[in-house]
């Protein structure tokens, strides 16, 4: 029997009655007395400096409430990090993209907040402009951000020694280079922010975001105003994907809009804006030099990747670090060097997406394959040559605690039927395997830590207070779920308080794979303390030692003897008699280098935790028309603990969808000089439910030592496992080891075209 | 724009809404009758979120005019259940883990409804050409399937069929 009650269990989410009913709301159905509609600005060139804003005919339409421009800004410019603070929120100089923000109305309605953006007259020089990394590194015009030579944002260099000896003592040695464009979140709900200037001047903010506490600093700090008086407040979030981490412009218009007209204001945007106005994922070109043994054994490695970054940092130090990081994980690699250059482009702005790196991942274990093939190995048997195994340090110097890379391999391959299909398969079928590591949190400083509050009420119920917010992965039911197994209370004795910045503590936010890892656990030793002072109180009642007792259901009780008990309703209330709270607060922070910088230190402890999973993907290839057809796939991951099996499949499902079917078959942008040209959901193509082969989820748990419960990171290392297994069944299938990314259908039939012309000559 | 008074029959109720011609009839449920249960994603007809039922039939609202909804039976998310009390497919989304951000669901809900009200018992394929024009960016698919295939056909082999077997019990 297991020793938890609800952990582990599959437990339908605490959120979900409320969504089937149609009851949650979501930022766009929340109504304000006075509510106004706020529209955006945008530029229409991708680089152009501004010469004037004439806002007089718009502010002067009946309807129009206010119009703001740069003027009425504090000016400040915004970045994730201390040097990377390149974006104002409303432009003033320049504009660096197609749909850069240059003023916001706001007018009584949709109609006339259009009428009035088409009133505002800019007059803009234009400027010449690049769109391809390559190509803006060797620019000789004016450069996209003054300060940056060759338009190179950020460069990590990373270099772990003797790689060019080891070069030379390998046995083998390939490059190759492979591409991938961009892709896109598209999240269900576009992106919409309503805000608020209430009666105390407190600025209050409803919309999706990665972290309750990551929109209000930027948004103080804009606004020079204290942190207290900005209170981001909680609402249903349409899902996030990496990519509502940062504060977006918008969140400042709309609340500049507020304060203007002292009314609330919303700003929602169309599906396009969503696409070009809040974040996308890197095109990446990268190199990879690979030297290995005899055996297959990774000797040196050199890697170079070029990342299209679009017009502003954002979290770029981050996105130019991340790739190289799980490949790091995954891959133990005698010696390393990674020159990462993510490059300002006139494009949208890149930032972390859910497969941050498919055509970098993709890439390596391509070239894996290509390895093994010319050394006469299996597939499966040089991964397990080169992966990580538990006690081992990263390549910058991380220790790695759990890890059961090789099982998920061996699980995976056992009930994918790799060994009976593998080279056995009809023509044009194919089975691919992906390896894949992702980090259980970032180094980020005092932002690391999450706290909680457990208070209880004379009804024996308990609100539980986190700032850990759920962006539809279900952390709020991880959050309840654990407060009410260490409480002894059944999930609806819980009331969550969360993701608001007035009750609630700093947190990391959810976009570091961290929320269960840090907020659950900070949740966890608050309920712990908690429960010790309930156990104190009914020990004495009992008059027994609170060692002897457990908590279930609602009632503390004698381990030994269940029958003699006592409600937690009753110890509450004895507890407030006897003048005592039972209240208790808990906190968790990761024991990370706190030295550790992504692009001066790159080196130290990384996180406490690592997550390994491996998916395994069968496929038919239409030689005619280049489809391909998804058989079934099979996606096992090392999560620590599975502290919900029914949300986890969900992951793993859902990152399958995403990393593999959706980013390695059909997602990506098309471009006409930097103006997007699919950013609808008609035209770009996401996976339907008709696409999806059948999938087996398999979860291996290592138990983690410094997790709660033994959890870490869950779902991610799927997502990117599938990119690099649906590459390599594709590939298995045509005979042809493919370099860009996603293999559309087009690349497909050429691939196979050469093939033919080749083996003919 | 000129405005026109229409009577629309949602969930059962009559309700006098003034409309222009060119408003469409997730507008006028979303914005004035405050039923916000429908959701739009995309306003071009390619995500289902805004599905709604009209004479019993899947439609997208954000491409239906309010006016041609007058003298038809629309019934949107928030007139599935009766009261508190979910319906089996309802249910079955819950206890099958369908629901992740949510966003769709409403959307999903009544293009599954509307299929098992025509097939109670469809099969996988069945399910998955029904379900092909709503769009889910969070579960992959396979459980919102599964919760569309067991709601109201509980499986004895399904873990997550208990709650609803309980009910029937």
């Amino acid at each position: 029997m297991s020793e938890y009650s609800l952990i582990g269990k599959r437990m339908p989410r605490v959120d979900s009655r409320a969504k089937v009913m149609g009851k949650a709301k979501f930022t766009a159905d929340l109504k304000l007395p006075g509510l106004l509609v706020g529209k955006v600005k945008r530029s229409p060139y991708a680089h152009a400096r501004i010469l004037s804003i004439d806002t007089s005919k718009a502010a002067s339409l009946p309807g129009v409430k206010a119009v703001v421009t740069g003027d009425d800004t504090e000016g400040i410019k915004w970045g994730v990090f201390g040097y990377t603070r390149d974006q104002q929120f409303i432009q003033t100089e320049k504009v660096r993209y197609i749909g850069d923000e240059v003023a916001g109305v706001a007018a009584v309605d949709e109609e006339t907040a259009l009428k009035a953006l088409d009133l505002i007259q800019v007059e803009y020089e234009e400027l010449p402009a690049v769109y391809e990394p390559m190509e803006a590194m060797a620019s000789e015009t004016e450069r996209i951000h003054e300060d940056f030579p060759n338009n190179i944002n950020i460069h990590v260099n990373i270099d772990t020694g003797n790689v060019d000896e080891n070069f030379e003592k390998a046995y083998y040695i390939r490059e190759d280079t492979f591409t991938a464009p961009e892709e896109s979140y598209f999240q269900a709900e576009p992106y919409t922010v309503v805000a608020n200037f209430d009666h105390e001047d407190c600025l209050e903010v409803w919309c999706p975001n990665g972290g309750p506490h990551m929109k209000s600093k930027p948004l103080s700090n804009a606004f020079k105003i204290p942190l207290h008086k900005v209170k981001i407040k909680k609402i249903s979030i349409g899902g996030a994907f990496g990519g509502r981490s940062e504060i977006c412009p918008a969140d400042y218009i709309c609340a500049l809009l507020a304060k203007k007209t002292n009314k609330p204001v919303r700003i929602q945007f169309t599906r396009e804006e969503n696409t070009i106005g809040t974040r996308q994922g890197h095109a990446m070109i990268t190199t990879h030099k690979t030297g290995v043994d005899k055996e297959g054994r990774v000797l040196a490695r050199e890697t170079t990747c070029y990342m299209d970054g679009g017009a502003y940092s954002s979290t770029g130090p981050i996105a130019t670090s991340v790739p190289f990081l799980s490949m790091e994980q995954v891959y133990r690699m005698d010696s390393v060097r990674y020159n990462g250059y993510r490059i300002y482009t006139n494009k949208p702005i890149r930032g972390m997406i859910r497969t941050h790196g498919r055509g970098f991942a993709a890439g390596l274990d391509t070239q894996l394959d290509m390895i093994a093939d010319h050394l006469g190995i299996d597939p499966i048997e040089i991964r397990l040559r080169n992966v990580r195994k538990p006690g081992e340090y990263t390549s910058t110097k991380s220790l790695v605690g759990s890890c059961a890379m090789d099982e998920t391999i061996h699980t995976a391959v056992k009930r994918s039927g790799w060994k009976e299909k593998y080279g056995q398969l009809p023509p044009f079928h194919g089975i691919g395997i992906g390896t894949n590591s992702v980090q259980t949190g970032f180094p980020m400083g005092i932002r690391g830590g999450s706290q909680s509050f457990i208070k209880f009420n004379e009804d024996g119920e308990a609100f539980v207070m986190s700032g850990v917010v759920d962006n539809g992965q279900g952390n709020d039911n991880m959050l309840v779920q654990i407060a009410a197994e260490e409480l002894g209370l059944l999930p609806e004795d819980i009331h969550l308080v969360s993701a608001d910045t007035e009750t609630t503590s700093s947190d990391p936010g959810s976009y570091s794979q961290v929320s269960t890892f840090v907020g659950g656990q900070a949740v966890q030793i608050a309920a712990k303390k908690c429960r010790k002072k309930l156990f104190d109180v009914a020990a004495k009642i009992l008059k027994v030692e609170p060692e002897t007792l457990n908590a279930e259901n609602r009632m503390i009780f004698v381990k030994d003897n269940p029958e003699k008990s006592v409600s937690i309703k009753k110890a509450v209330r004895v507890s407030l008699l006897n003048f005592t709270s039972v209240n208790a607060e808990g906190g968790y922070w990761p024991k990370v280098d706190m030295k550790r910088e992504w692009v001066k230190n790159p080196y130290g402890q990384m996180c406490e935790a690592f997550s390994f999973g491996t998916t395994i993907v069968e496929v038919k290839v239409d030689p005619e028309t280049g489809q391909v057809e998804v058989l079934n796939a099979t996606a096992c991951q090392d999560v620590g603990k599975a502290l919900n099996p029914l949300v986890l499949e969900g992951q793993f499902e859902g990152s399958v969808a995403m990393g593999g079917q959706g980013g390695m078959l059909t997602e990506y942008h098309d471009w006409k000089d930097g103006r997007c040209l699919n950013s609808t959901m008609l035209d770009y193509k996401l996976p339907l439910a008709c696409d999806m082969p059948d999938i087996h989820c398999d979860i291996v748990e290592s138990i983690e030592p410094k997790g709660p419960y033994g959890a870490k990171e869950a779902g991610m290392s799927i997502a990117m496992s599938a990119a690099q297994a649906y590459a390599g069944a594709v590939c298995n299938a045509i005979g042809v080891y493919m370099d860009s990314f996603p293999l559309t259908p087009d690349k497909i039939i050429a691939a196979i075209k050469e093939k033919q012309s080749c083996s003919e000559k | 724009m000129e405005k026109i008074k229409i009577i629309l029959d949602i969930n059962g109720l009559p309700q006098e809404v003034e409309i222009s011609s060119n408003d469409t009839l997730l507008e006028v449920l979303r914005d004035q009758l405050d039923l916000t249960g429908s959701k739009e994603s995309c306003g071009e007809g390619a995500c289902g979120s805004c599905t709604i039922h009209m004479d019993g039939k899947p439609v997208r609202s954000c491409l239906t005019l309010a006016l041609e909804a007058e003298g038809t039976k629309i019934k949107t998310v928030e007139g599935l259940a009766d009261g508190d009390r979910l319906t089996d497919l309802q249910q079955s989304f819950i206890d099958h883990g369908a629901v992740q951000c949510g966003f769709c669901t409403p959307g999903m809900l009544m293009s599954a409804d509307a299929l098992l009200k025509d097939n109670p018992k469809p099969d996988k394929a069945r399910i998955k050409k029904a379900l092909a024009g709503n769009i889910c960016r969070c579960t992959g698919y396979t459980k919102i399937i599964q919760a569309v295939a067991h709601a109201g056909n509980p499986r004895n082999d399904c873990p997550d069929c208990q709650h609803q077997n309980k009910q029937k019990e």
